[in-house]
Formats: C-alpha cells, structure tokens, sequence
C-alpha cells in the first residue's frame, strides 16, 4: 500500500553543497525516485541546542510517496551516513485524520461550548 | 465560578494539522522554560493540543525548538 511521507534531514553544516544534493540523490533512489517527489531545501540554520560541537545543521525536507516495503532500506542508509545528524520521517498527516470543521459545525460548536458556560453559571 | 471557555486558536484559524516545522507557531504554546503550555492557559481544544503536544515533540527532536531554555546550570 503506498503512503505518502515526509522526512526532515538535518546534515551536518560542514557538508558542501554538492555533497548535500548528492546525499539526498542516493536516498531518493533508493526509493526509486518517486514520481511525485518534492524537495525543499532550508539551508542552514542555528541549532535549537548544541548537537555534539555542532551549533548549526542543513535542513531538507522531503515527500514522497512510496509504497511501505521500501522504508526500512532508506531508513537504514540514513542511520549509518555520518552527515546526517538527525532524520525523522512521518507520514504525510494531510491525509489523515478528520476533514476540517464547516462553517456550521463550527457554528455548532461554538454554541455547544457557549452553553456548557452557561450551565455552570447557574 | 469557573472562567468562560477561550476559543481554541487553531479552531479559530482553520487550522487542520499542527505543523511540527513552524516554530513560529510552536514557539507560543511553550512556556519561557520550554514546557509545553497547558490547555488550560492556551485555550486549546482537545484535539489540537494533542495534536500540538506531539508537534513540539518532533520539533524538539529536530532541534527546531529547544528542549529547555533559561535554565543555566
């Protein structure tokens, strides 16, 4: 069953470029380059906390989607390339879930909360 | 008595999935420690702030946002 996924890279800031680019290559095949495949690049920015000596990393977020059988190999190639010092791949949440609240529902929530108040007024 | 409800600010804007890479957004339902803010002060709806709580998981993880700041040892 194929899925659609989102997976956030942080490299090591130290990477050149081209060596990013290629990384994220390699990955991607080894998914077999998803037709759909959308690549953002953050570039780098300042670490939340220090990551080892590591105050700066190159973010790259990815989606794809891609049947399930293939992660574990990507997922592993990730885990033992040493640029990449934190990874983490979800599951596209757009499609998950309830579909957003109507106008009315809305409305109808809204007076539910409203007399839930009054009732403890009394 | 108790205070009247506030409006979830993520019902209020429509807004369908807590992003775990806006740290924007994220960075106002966390306290000046980094805990992450109870419902109860936000206002968030259930939904949403169990939505928000594993957002600001993820985004700690990836060191979007901090684990704990304004605390020195």
């Amino acid at each position: 069953m194929t899925r659609k996924y989102e997976a956030v890279y942080v490299f090591d800031s130290t990477l050149e470029d081209a060596a990013i680019t290629d990384k994220l290559g390699r990955f991607h095949g080894l998914l077999g380059n998803p037709g759909d495949l959308e690549v953002n690049h953050w570039g780098r920015r300042q670490l939340a906390y220090p990551i080892g000596r590591r105050e700066s990393g190159y973010y790259a977020v990815a989606k794809f989607t891609i049947d399930a059988t293939t992660l574990p190999e990507y997922e592993r190639a990730i885990k033992l390339d040493e640029g990449v010092v934190r990874h983490l791949i979800t599951l596209y949440e757009n499609e998950l879930g309830a579909p957003p609240m109507s106008e009315e529902e809305l409305a109808a929530a809204n007076r539910r909360r409203d007399q839930d108040d009054d009732e403890d007024e009394e | 008595m108790r205070r009247p409800q506030k409006a979830c600010p993520f019902c209020e804007t429509r807004v369908h999935f807590v992003d775990y890479k806006d740290d924007r957004t994220l960075g106002r339902f966390i306290t000046d420690h980094g805990k992450i803010l109870p419902s109860r002060l936000s206002g968030t709806c259930s939904r949403h702030q169990r939505q928000l709580a594993t957002a600001i998981k993820r985004a700690r993880y990836l060191a979007i946002i901090p684990y704990t700041r304004g605390l020195q040892p």
